[in-house]
């Protein structure tokens, strides 16, 4: 089985099928297109999305639904094509498409979480982007932290 | 800001180099076309602002903000797990396709 270094976990092992293919990259990282999506017990829900071309690249993500139950994608019909989904309506997050909101954190100020260019991956064909959701109501940078400072410290 | 009504058909100018012309109206869209030199880079506003996230994105790697993220995020686990049928499911198709470690 292939190995890489990666950033948090040092050297993992996988198997061929799981990375994901980004034919395009992502904006800033159009040479990426190969991630590996680590989910670890101890790091739960975050989602790491591991470049397999460079060790030092990784993305830390939520699963956009964690984050906002009644996420919905607006695909452009380009994006749709992208992710083998080539009819009109909408996908639905669910059994074959996930969503992945990446995360920023500046030091000094809090997360916050990109909802509106949210990674999109069909888990059968195993392909994905970076959507630009056009016109989207949703935030650049969504902030993570006021509603979990409304829960009682323990 | 500078505001101007053009229709279908016509143009303007940005300098003397720049020529943008609305090509059709619809509902909600409008389709144009710009002509430009080539060096010139002609991107869509949202591309840029999510390029410049995704930077930002992946400078995000101190292992602390992530032990800070987890004790943070801790209590929206807690609320997802009693969520409907809907989350099993989206927790069985990760199960099969995200690297578990």
């Amino acid at each position: 089985m292939p190995r890489i270094k990666t950033l948090y976990f040092n050297e993992l092992e996988y198997t061929e099928d799981s990375p994901f293919r980004f034919p395009a990259g992502i904006p800033g990282f159009e040479d990426h297109t190969a991630f590996l999506f680590v989910e670890q017990a101890h790091t739960s829900p975050l989602v790491f999305m591991q470049s397999l071309r460079d060790p030092a690249v990784c993305f830390i993500g939520l699963p956009a639904t964690s984050i906002d139950p009644n996420y919905r994608l607006q695909l452009s019909p380009e994006e749709g094509i992208a992710l083998g989904l080539p009819w009109a309506e909408q996908p639905e997050i669910g059994q074959e498409i996930f969503s992945l909101a990446l995360i920023t954190m500046v030091e000094g100020s809090d997360p916050v979480a990109n909802l509106m260019s949210p990674i999109v991956v069909n888990l059968k064909i195993r392909k994905g982007i970076q959507a630009i959701q056009l016109g989207s109501v949703y935030s650049l940078r969504h902030p993570l932290a006021p509603e979990y400072q409304a829960a009682p410290c323990s | 800001m500078l505001v101007m009504r053009r229709r279908a058909g016509e143009s303007f100018l940005i300098g003397a180099e720049i020529e943008i012309e609305i090509l059709e109206v619809g509902p909600t869209r409008v389709k144009l076309g710009i002509v430009a030199p080539a060096q010139l880079a002609i991107s869509r506003k949202e591309v840029v602002l999510t390029r410049a996230e995704n930077l930002t994105a992946s400078k995000t790697t101190d292992p602390q903000v992530i032990a800070w993220l987890t004790r943070k995020l801790g209590p929206r686990r807690a609320m997802d797990t009693v969520n409907s049928l809907t989350l099993d499911n989206k927790e069985k198709s990760l199960n099969n396709s995200v690297q578990k470690y």
